[in-house]
Protein backbone atom coordinates (compact mmCIF):
# COMPACT_ATOMS: atom_id res chain seq x y z
CA UNK A 1 0.00 0.00 0.00
CA UNK A 2 1.03 3.33 -0.92
CA UNK A 3 -0.08 6.34 1.06
CA UNK A 4 -1.06 9.43 -0.56
CA UNK A 5 -2.78 13.04 0.51
CA UNK A 6 -5.48 14.45 -1.40
CA UNK A 7 -3.49 16.23 -4.13
CA UNK A 8 -2.23 12.94 -5.06
CA UNK A 9 -5.26 11.01 -4.59
CA UNK A 10 -7.49 13.81 -7.00
CA UNK A 11 -4.80 13.31 -9.56
CA UNK A 12 -4.83 9.77 -9.66
CA UNK A 13 -8.58 9.50 -10.01
CA UNK A 14 -8.60 12.13 -12.74
CA UNK A 15 -6.40 9.75 -14.24
CA UNK A 16 -3.05 12.28 -14.14
CA UNK A 17 -0.56 10.19 -12.86
CA UNK A 18 2.22 12.12 -11.28
CA UNK A 19 5.33 11.55 -12.38
CA UNK A 20 7.75 9.37 -10.11
CA UNK A 21 4.86 7.83 -8.09
CA UNK A 22 4.97 4.56 -7.62
CA UNK A 23 2.48 2.81 -9.58
CA UNK A 24 3.51 -1.01 -8.59
CA UNK A 25 1.07 -1.30 -5.49
CA UNK A 26 -2.57 -0.02 -4.53
CA UNK A 27 -2.74 3.27 -3.57
CA UNK A 28 -4.09 4.33 -0.18
CA UNK A 29 -6.43 7.76 0.90
CA UNK A 30 -6.39 7.85 4.78
CA UNK A 31 -9.82 8.46 5.71
CA UNK A 32 -9.18 12.18 7.54
CA UNK A 33 -8.36 13.08 4.48
CA UNK A 34 -10.42 11.41 2.24
CA UNK A 35 -13.28 13.50 4.61
CA UNK A 36 -11.61 16.80 3.78
CA UNK A 37 -12.45 16.14 0.00
CA UNK A 38 -15.96 15.32 1.18
CA UNK A 39 -16.27 18.42 2.72
CA UNK A 40 -15.43 19.71 -1.17
CA UNK A 41 -18.21 18.08 -2.61
CA UNK A 42 -21.11 18.12 0.82
CA UNK A 43 -20.34 21.84 1.89
CA UNK A 44 -18.64 23.54 -0.08
CA UNK A 45 -18.13 26.90 0.26
CA UNK A 46 -18.48 30.50 -2.68
CA UNK A 47 -15.04 30.50 -4.34
CA UNK A 48 -14.72 29.52 -7.86
CA UNK A 49 -13.70 26.43 -6.84
CA UNK A 50 -16.93 24.91 -5.10
CA UNK A 51 -19.12 26.54 -7.91
CA UNK A 52 -16.99 23.81 -10.51
CA UNK A 53 -17.82 21.33 -7.50
CA UNK A 54 -20.98 21.95 -8.09
CA UNK A 55 -21.27 21.31 -11.87
CA UNK A 56 -19.77 17.64 -11.13
CA UNK A 57 -22.72 15.22 -12.65
CA UNK A 58 -23.44 12.25 -10.04
CA UNK A 59 -21.25 10.16 -11.36
CA UNK A 60 -18.36 12.37 -11.41
CA UNK A 61 -18.45 13.37 -7.98
CA UNK A 62 -19.24 9.34 -7.24
CA UNK A 63 -15.46 9.17 -7.80
CA UNK A 64 -14.68 11.04 -4.68
CA UNK A 65 -17.30 9.99 -2.92
CA UNK A 66 -16.60 5.94 -3.37
CA UNK A 67 -13.32 6.01 -5.11
CA UNK A 68 -13.08 2.79 -7.93
CA UNK A 69 -10.94 0.59 -5.01
CA UNK A 70 -9.16 -0.57 -7.90
CA UNK A 71 -7.65 3.34 -8.66
CA UNK A 72 -7.58 4.37 -4.80
CA UNK A 73 -8.44 2.59 -1.50
CA UNK A 74 -9.67 4.66 1.97
CA UNK A 75 -8.07 3.48 4.45
CA UNK A 76 -10.12 1.39 7.50
CA UNK A 77 -9.18 4.43 10.47
CA UNK A 78 -10.17 1.52 12.91
CA UNK A 79 -7.03 -0.38 13.37
CA UNK A 80 -5.34 2.65 13.11
CA UNK A 81 -6.79 4.35 15.83
CA UNK A 82 -4.69 3.49 18.93
CA UNK A 83 -1.54 4.12 16.77
CA UNK A 84 -2.68 7.41 16.43
CA UNK A 85 -4.09 8.25 19.70
CA UNK A 86 -0.53 6.91 20.59
CA UNK A 87 1.09 9.28 18.16
CA UNK A 88 -1.31 12.27 19.20
CA UNK A 89 -0.41 11.97 22.59
CA UNK A 90 3.46 11.83 22.25
CA UNK A 91 3.98 14.92 20.10
CA UNK A 92 1.09 16.87 22.20
CA UNK A 93 -2.23 16.89 21.08
CA UNK A 94 -1.97 16.21 17.41
CA UNK A 95 -4.84 16.47 15.49
CA UNK A 96 -6.64 13.09 13.83
CA UNK A 97 -5.43 14.55 9.99
CA UNK A 98 -1.48 14.48 11.46
CA UNK A 99 -2.21 11.26 13.86
CA UNK A 100 -3.49 8.85 11.46
CA UNK A 101 -1.71 10.10 8.60
CA UNK A 102 1.57 8.80 10.59
CA UNK A 103 0.03 5.88 11.66
CA UNK A 104 -0.74 4.95 8.30
CA UNK A 105 2.68 6.21 7.47
CA UNK A 106 4.07 3.63 10.02
CA UNK A 107 1.76 0.74 9.06
CA UNK A 108 2.41 0.93 5.45
CA UNK A 109 6.02 0.85 4.86
CA UNK A 110 6.47 3.98 6.68
CA UNK A 111 6.71 6.40 3.75
CA UNK A 112 4.28 8.96 3.01
CA UNK A 113 3.91 10.43 -0.54
CA UNK A 114 2.36 14.44 -1.08
CA UNK A 115 1.39 16.21 -4.07
CA UNK A 116 2.86 19.68 -2.38
CA UNK A 117 4.62 20.63 0.39
CA UNK A 118 2.59 23.37 1.32
CA UNK A 119 -0.01 20.38 2.40
CA UNK A 120 2.48 18.34 4.81
CA UNK A 121 3.02 20.99 7.30
CA UNK A 122 5.50 21.48 10.13
CA UNK A 123 3.95 19.29 12.74
CA UNK A 124 4.43 16.39 10.51
CA UNK A 125 7.24 16.80 8.72
CA UNK A 126 8.90 17.14 12.28
CA UNK A 127 7.32 13.58 13.60
CA UNK A 128 7.78 11.57 10.53
CA UNK A 129 11.20 12.42 11.06
CA UNK A 130 11.49 11.08 13.95
CA UNK A 131 9.33 8.23 13.76
CA UNK A 132 11.55 6.87 10.83
CA UNK A 133 8.99 7.97 8.52
CA UNK A 134 9.73 9.33 4.91
CA UNK A 135 8.01 11.66 3.49
CA UNK A 136 8.19 11.95 -0.28
CA UNK A 137 6.96 15.10 -1.92
CA UNK A 138 6.08 15.18 -6.17
CA UNK A 139 4.53 17.98 -7.77
CA UNK B 1 2.79 -20.32 -18.27
CA UNK B 2 1.46 -19.44 -14.96
CA UNK B 3 4.08 -17.01 -14.06
CA UNK B 4 3.47 -15.22 -17.43
CA UNK B 5 -0.34 -14.87 -16.41
CA UNK B 6 0.85 -13.51 -12.44
CA UNK B 7 2.98 -10.83 -14.76
CA UNK B 8 -0.24 -9.85 -17.17
CA UNK B 9 -2.56 -9.14 -13.75
CA UNK B 10 0.18 -7.24 -12.44
CA UNK B 11 0.50 -5.54 -15.54
CA UNK B 12 -3.45 -5.12 -16.01
CA UNK B 13 -3.67 -3.70 -12.65
CA UNK B 14 -1.15 -1.23 -13.02
CA UNK B 15 -2.75 -0.02 -16.47
CA UNK B 16 -6.04 0.28 -14.84
CA UNK B 17 -4.44 2.39 -12.01
CA UNK B 18 -2.81 4.48 -14.11
CA UNK B 19 -5.90 5.31 -16.08
CA UNK B 20 -7.81 7.00 -13.37
CA UNK B 21 -11.49 6.65 -12.41
CA UNK B 22 -13.60 5.24 -15.69
CA UNK B 23 -16.43 6.86 -14.84
CA UNK B 24 -15.07 10.12 -14.58
CA UNK B 25 -16.20 12.78 -17.32
CA UNK B 26 -13.29 14.41 -19.35
CA UNK B 27 -15.16 17.68 -17.77
CA UNK B 28 -14.50 16.67 -14.29
CA UNK B 29 -11.28 15.32 -15.29
CA UNK B 30 -10.26 19.00 -16.51
CA UNK B 31 -12.09 20.23 -12.98
CA UNK B 32 -9.84 18.04 -10.76
CA UNK B 33 -6.64 19.06 -12.93
CA UNK B 34 -7.47 22.53 -12.21
CA UNK B 35 -8.03 22.11 -8.42
CA UNK B 36 -4.97 19.71 -8.06
CA UNK B 37 -2.05 21.59 -10.28
CA UNK B 38 -3.94 24.14 -12.00
CA UNK B 39 -5.18 27.60 -11.13
CA UNK B 40 -7.86 26.70 -8.69
CA UNK B 41 -5.03 25.03 -6.58
CA UNK B 42 -4.32 27.81 -4.09
CA UNK B 43 -8.45 27.49 -3.23
CA UNK B 44 -8.22 24.22 -2.71
CA UNK B 45 -5.44 24.18 -0.27
CA UNK B 46 -7.32 27.28 1.85
CA UNK B 47 -10.08 25.22 1.68
CA UNK B 48 -8.34 22.34 3.11
CA UNK B 49 -6.47 24.46 5.80
CA UNK B 50 -9.44 25.86 6.64
CA UNK B 51 -10.95 22.04 7.35
CA UNK B 52 -8.24 22.04 10.28
CA UNK B 53 -8.33 25.22 11.82
CA UNK B 54 -12.46 24.76 12.10
CA UNK B 55 -12.34 20.77 13.48
CA UNK B 56 -10.24 20.56 16.83
CA UNK B 57 -10.38 16.60 16.44
CA UNK B 58 -9.78 17.00 12.77
CA UNK B 59 -6.65 19.72 13.61
CA UNK B 60 -5.69 19.34 16.69
CA UNK B 61 -4.31 21.94 19.10
CA UNK B 62 -1.13 22.96 17.09
CA UNK B 63 -1.49 25.86 14.52
CA UNK B 64 0.12 23.49 11.87
CA UNK B 65 -1.74 23.95 8.94
CA UNK B 66 -0.96 20.05 8.16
Amino acid sequence: MIVVDEYLAVRVVGGRWPEGLPDDEDLVLPASRHWRLLQRIHAPGDGQLSQLLATLSPPDRDTIRYPHPEVLQIADARPLLDEAARIAARYGGTGWLIAETLAAGLTYGRTLWFGTERNVGHVLAQAAGDLGITVHVIT
Amino acid sequence: MEEMAVLDVAEERRRRRRAGDPRLSEAGREILARMTTGDLADEFQAALDADVEADPILGGHHDDAA
